[in-house]
């Protein structure tokens, strides 16, 4: 009979390490999912998700089950997601002189890839449309980019992610609204 | 409701999440509404263009990848917790045993000074005091001492009474076998802390002795943990050489994958593939895992000789 994830934390926690694995094989894709779509490099993704579960395993003694364990590690996900620095900024795709606009609340970068005046022609090549649609959700705030990558890429419910924030469904609604309004004001030469 | 709530709610109405009643008044809207209609359009499209990105599933590779690098790490860290317990626990239980005791105050105040700091999160100090040791106080603290940091709790000498603290190091020779378990612990400790590369590199080269050496398990652990940490590739190499007088098993192989998955050395990578395949002629095997970490680094690696053992390795288990 397959262990309840109460009673895996409980071994874990008392230091049985294949306990410990076996928690993590049970969320292990979803944490990498997301680390993928926010890193959008599958170095640093891979680097996210160790850091994520070296971070559970070294606080799984605190765990006081106040709630689920999915929550838990989910808000240390998109914990260490937003305090991320990739260590390889060769794969940018916008520049990494990043200045932040406090009236728009995100980040307006110097240097413009997102579209940068190419013909339709040479846009309509899905590598670079893909680079495009890339560039301007790199282009986010890293907030903005998790909400969205949370809601669009992952289907979470605006409630889940609000836990995993650990922040108000209104700030998260607030967050996907200025992603949207964002993404259109960089991509509406592509797709308009 | 104002025109613009009813932007949100087709926003909200694309991600899925309107209340049925609200679905109800937003469509009546869209009924009336040309510039809603054009906006649903357009952010239609514009989730369109972005779910180019959306990703069904996690690539098995990718997690595959991920779970070892991971296993690694974990090793890691438990290694060095249980490495530094270990060598605490050996170490003040020399120092306290009641023969030696007199020496044990000095003893824990040299070991604070010098090893104590990474072992404990709180600082040792040790108080001598007037009442406590009488004259007797500083007997312990001889002249090839050297004292720092002296910080003072109270210096007002009105009442006749000073007090303040400060560390004290000296230097502490250490000779004997090296299957004995104190050196090896110094040894491993060593090679884990020391910020001179040369001193950890000097380190894991005393343990390398002709002579059979019966080595403790956590000087296994202490390698595993170089070969996978040190930021200095003399280092991690001497380390690996050393590693390979250790019994090959699980832990062993899996340091050496770890290597050649990592290490941004290809001379590293390419000593731990060979010793691996050298194991394989002995005939220990690899599992389903493995093979497909070498059908990733066939295809990755930027190495060809190691692309191209790799191919030997997985034409031998074909």
């Amino acid at each position: 009979m397959q262990l309840s994830d109460t009673d895996l934390i409980i071994q874990a926690q008392k230091g049985n390490q294949n306990a410990f694995e076996e928690l993590v094989y049970r969320y292990d894709r979803n944490v990498l999912s997301i680390t993928i779509k926010y890193a959008n490099n599958e170095d640093d993704a891979k680097d996210l998700y160790q850091e994520v579960f070296i971070r559970v395993y070294r606080s799984i003694k605190s765990f006081r089950f106040q709630s689920e364990f999915s929550t838990w590690l989910f808000r240390i996900t998109t914990n260490v997601c937003l305090t991320y620095k990739s260590r390889s900024k060769e794969h940018l795709k916008v520049s990494i002189d990043k200045e932040f606009d406090d009236d728009e609340n995100e980040f307006s970068t110097t240097k413009e890839l997102v579209y940068d005046g190419s013909s339709p022609e040479e846009i309509s090549s899905d590598a670079n449309l893909g680079e495009i649609v890339n560039a301007a959700v790199e282009s986010l705030s890293p907030k903005q980019k998790m909400t969205f990558v949370l809601k669009h890429y992952e289907g979470y419910k605006i409630r889940e992610i609000a836990e995993m924030l650990n922040c108000k469904e209104g700030t998260v609604k607030k967050y996907l609204f200025d992603a949207t309004k964002n993404l259109r004001k960089k991509l509406s030469p592509v797709y308009a | 409701m104002k025109h613009n709530e009813y932007k949100q709610l087709l926003q909200l109405s694309l991600f899925g999440e309107l209340k049925s009643e609200e679905q109800l008044k937003l469509k009546e809207h869209l009924l009336t509404c040309e510039e809603c209609r054009t906006e649903l359009e357009d952010q239609k499209n514009l989730l369109e263009l972005i779910s180019g990105k959306k990703k069904a599933a996690v690539d098995e590779k990718v997690l595959s990848a991920a779970r070892y690098q991971l296993r690694g790490a974990l090793r890691s860290e438990r290694s060095s917790n249980n490495i530094l317990n270990s060598i605490a626990d050996n170490i003040f239980q020399y120092f306290t045993t009641p023969l030696k005791y007199a020496f044990a105050g000095a003893a824990l105040l040299i070991i604070g000074v010098v090893i104590g700091g990474i072992f404990f999160n709180k600082s040792s100090q040790t108080e001598f005091t007037g009442q406590q040791n009488g004259d007797n106080r500083f007997a312990s603290l001889s002249e090839d001492i050297s004292i720092s940091n002296v910080r003072f709790i109270d210096s007002d000498a009105s009442d006749g009474e000073v007090e303040f603290t400060f560390q004290a190091s000296r230097p502490v020779r250490l000779k004997g076998s090296i299957n004995d378990q104190q050196i090896q612990s110094v040894l491993t400790y060593a090679m884990l802390n020391e910020q001179n590369p040369g001193s950890r590199l000097n380190s894991i080269n005393a343990m390398d002795a002709e002579t059979p050496v019966q080595y403790d398990n956590d000087v296994k652990n202490a390698l595993i943990t170089v070969i996978m940490t040190d930021e200095n590739p003399g280092v991690r190499r001497e380390a690996l050489k050393l590693m390979s007088k250790f019994p090959y098993d699980e832990t062993v192989k899996q340091t050496l994958l770890y290597v050649i998955t990592n290490d941004t050395v290809s001379g590293l990578r390419i000593e731990a593939l060979n010793s691996l395949i050298e194991a394989g002629s002995q005939g220990y095997k690899l599992n389903q895992d493995d093979l497909n970490l070498f059908r990733q680094k066939l295809q990755q690696d930027e190495n060809p000789y190691i692309k191209l053992r790799s191919r030997t390795i997985l034409q031998e288990y074909n």
